[in-house]
């Protein structure tokens, strides 16, 4: 079977998939979402439909990150940053999880440390790596999820914290190696760390590379994601 | 959050199942007045009739105009103002969407799908952006630069927020001040401490308008290191290393552009002059095709590309024979040409010469020859002159098509009009090397010269002697004919001579007919309110 000449180039192949994918999964959210607004309030509320929310975003948020990623493969990721107000960012990023949150009863709120703290940084790339995060820790957050930012000698932090279990331990002490692509372990979590390393790594100043870093505790007590910008 | 009860909104998208969705859940936070369509090109004519205050535009349309290409006709053809909102909606955080956003970024980007929740903490940040920006924005409307220096300045004080964004404002208006030094200040101390792509392309296209092109390269390849994917930059950097003779380095990148983004008239427009210019007519056959076929429906649509086509198509037989084929799409493509352009004397002439041409090469001599007799007949009424560029090329045709007098003739009025620029007379000698042509506008140009130094030293009535016998040599050159006339109006206002006025106004009727595209288009018409009053 090795003789296969002129084969397909999966890669290419998975990514125009996976594009037609996330057409097709946009219209279904559309979709749905214009039925519900013809649904009874009881309906509204219930665990079924939390469910769906949830799993819409997750699906959306890995599609956005496989293409993501292949675009990093082929080196065709454009990288456009721009000034941002951060707090309206935040805001920003909980505003599109909105309807999760609430069928979790989850309580998610933004900290910025001054007023029109501003940031320059991608703000699509840097997006869909916080969105993914926040999806992630919805999934392990109890009922507060708190999102973060500062400033550190002129490098802007972005944090994201949940109150649940936190990382693996295992994970925490191999996350350079998530970061660095060694760990080819399972799960979206050791991919969107890549992903989130890649992207963060994307931006730079004065030869200085912005980076993540993952570790529990933090000031809801789980898990908490932070990526420095310089 | 914001009243929009009296917010006049428009909703561009191909899919009805999303327009409805988004009409509903703009009516869910108040909004009344909710119009949509599904073309970009309704947007056109809709934002024509109506002045809307937030636009919610689809980025791909499927086979008409996208996004951004009716963004970018909404700007140039002033059909929204700078306070309007303008939000691009894209299915997919594509790559195209970045692309060649530089010149005309919507104001934010929406990602599909989008909850209301979203759209409303979008909406609501982007119109109190807009209030605060409403001092720049308004002197922006009224093209009062120097008020939006200062509104910039105010604002950047009041809230520390919006600095950067003045910043930007800031730049473009020192550029249309003219400003150049700050500017250029303001710039390199942005890039110094924030590698941001638009800088890169503003410090760029500065540098080159002030033709300091080395340092113009360095900028852009130093931008295109960080910023491998904005087709913008390398417009930049082709346009330079087109100035530096460097024609095959900027062709090259100017076909990596259209890879990234093709759907770009003015860059396949450049792609073509340069690879005619590089002999590779192939490419350009294929470039100025693309370009004709984006213009049909644009404002950008320009006759260069389909004469270049034209010409491209016909030169890419080399010596031997043009085929049925390629005659057949030659012909369509000047007669579309003659028909779009029927008002344009200048096209109809050109088209003809174009025509004959390829005919020469399909062994049609004798059609070839009548429409040169034609072409050459309705040469002698233009309203304009030909560009120098125009003129070169025409001249060129005409001794191809056996009519080397009128050739010369039309050089030697090149040389006249255009004489003080010592790249148009480089050209007319790559053409000729008839003395009587080359060495015409010589004395006058010197005298010319010699005039401009006498002016910049403030020896104003020795500067006019000299432009007076400058023009006397040759009336119908632009520059000198300017300066004479600028002298002249000058003394003219201290002295309140009708005799000078007169005098004024009779050189700037000799060059009545510059060029529409002349760089000195705007100073001539400046000259022009002044020495005739409004």
């Amino acid at each position: 079977m090795s003789e296969s000449r002129e084969g397909l180039d999966f890669s290419t192949v998975i990514a125009s998939t996976v594009h037609d994918m996330k057409n097709s999964l946009a219209m279904l959210t559309q979709t749905h979402n214009q039925w519900i607004r013809q649904m009874p309030e009881a309906l509204l509320h219930t665990r079924e439909h939390g469910v769906i929310e949830y799993e819409f975003a997750r699906l959306n948020g890995m599609l956005v990150q496989l293409l993501g990623l292949y675009k990093l493969g082929v080196n065709q990721l454009p990288l456009q940053p721009a000034y941002l107000e951060v707090e309206d960012f935040l805001e920003e990023q909980i505003a599109r999880h909105f309807e999760v949150l609430q069928s979790r009863h989850i309580e998610a709120r933004c900290e910025v440390e001054e007023f029109g703290l501003m940031g320059v940084f991608d703000h699509n790339l840097i997006g869909s790596v916080v969105a993914n995060i926040i999806t992630n820790s919805i999934r392990y957050a109890r009922q507060q999820l708190l999102l973060r930012a500062w400033e550190e000698q002129g490098t802007l932090v972005l944090s994201v914290c949940d109150d649940g279990e936190g990382y693996p331990e295992a994970m925490l002490a191999k996350q350079s190696d998530y970061v660095l692509g060694i760990n080819h372990s399972t799960g979206s979590t050791g991919l969107g760390l890549y992903f989130s390393g890649r992207i963060a790594e994307l931006h730079e100043r004065n030869g200085v590379r912005g980076h993540i870093e993952i570790s529990n505790g933090g000031p809801l007590g789980g898990g908490e994601f932070r990526i420095y910008l310089p | 959050m914001q009243d929009y009860s009296r917010t006049r909104f428009l909703i561009v998208d191909d899919f009805s199942d999303f327009r409805s969705s988004v009409k509903a859940m703009l009516r869910d936070i108040g909004a009344k007045d909710v119009d949509t369509a599904d073309r970009g090109e309704d947007t056109l004519v809709m934002c024509r009739n109506k002045r809307y205050d937030i636009i919610l535009h689809d980025y791909n349309l499927g086979s008409g105009k996208n996004g951004q290409q009716v963004l970018e006709e909404l700007i140039a053809g002033k059909l929204i103002s700078h306070q309007c909102i303008f939000v691009m909606v894209t299915a997919e955080s594509s790559q195209a969407m970045v692309l060649s956003a530089l010149e005309h970024e919507p104001d934010a980007y929406l990602t599909k799908p989008f909850n209301r929740a979203s759209l409303l903490q979008r909406l609501d940040k982007l119109v109190e952006r807009k209030t605060a920006l409403k001092p720049i924005l308004q002197a922006l409307d009224k093209g009062e630069h120097a008020a939006v220096l200062a509104a910039c300045d105010e604002l950047s004080r009041q809230d520390k927020r919006y600095a950067p964004l003045c910043l930007r404002y800031k730049a473009g208006a020192l550029r249309e001040l003219s400003r150049h030094d700050e500017l250029e200040q303001l710039l390199t101390q942005l890039l110094a401490d924030r590698p941001l792509p638009w800088a890169y392309m503003a410090l760029g296209s500065l540098l080159h308008s002030r033709n300091q092109l080395q340092r113009a390269r360095e900028v852009y390849e130093k931008g295109l290191q960080q910023f491998a994917m904005l087709p913008g930059l390398y417009d930049g950097l082709a346009a330079v290393l087109e100035a530096l003779g460097e024609e095959k380095k900027a062709q090259h990148l100017l076909e990596e552009a259209i890879k990234l983004s093709p759907l770009a008239i003015r860059r396949q427009m450049h792609l073509g002059k340069l690879a005619m210019a590089n002999e590779d007519f192939e490419v350009a056959s294929k470039a100025y095709r693309h370009a004709v076929e984006q213009g049909r429906t644009s404002r950008f649509k320009n006759p260069e590309n389909y004469l270049g086509l034209s010409q491209a198509l016909t030169a890419q037989a080399g010596d031997g024979s043009l085929d049925k084929r390629v005659q057949q799409e030659i012909g369509q493509t000047l007669g579309e040409l003659e028909k779009t352009y029927s008002d344009n004397p200048a096209v109809q002439v050109r088209a003809r010469l174009a025509h004959a041409q390829s005919l020469v090469k399909s062994g049609d001599a004798a059609q070839a020859k009548k429409l040169t007799e034609e072409a050459m007949a309705r040469m002698t009424d233009l309203p304009q002159f030909f560009s120098a560029e125009v003129a070169l090329q025409v001249a060129g045709q005409l001794r191809d098509l056996g009519q080397p007098g009128a050739g010369d003739e039309l050089l030697k009025n090149c040389v006249e009009i255009y004489g003080d620029d010592p790249a148009v007379l480089q050209k007319v000698a790559g053409q000729t090397s008839d003395p009587a042509i080359l060495g015409g506008g010589k004395e006058a140009v010197e005298l010319n010269r010699q005039g401009v130094r006498c002016y910049q030293q403030g020896q104003h009535d020795e500067a006019l002697a000299l432009f007076r016998r400058a023009l006397l040599l040759q009336p119908k050159n632009i520059s000198i004919a300017l300066n004479t006339a600028q002298s002249l109006l000058r003394l003219a206002t201290g002295q309140g001579s009708e005799a000078l006025l007169g005098e004024c106004r009779a050189c700037l009727d000799a060059v009545r007919m510059i060029p529409d595209t002349d760089p000195r288009q705007e100073r001539y018409q400046q000259l022009r309110q002044r020495a005739f009053g409004a």
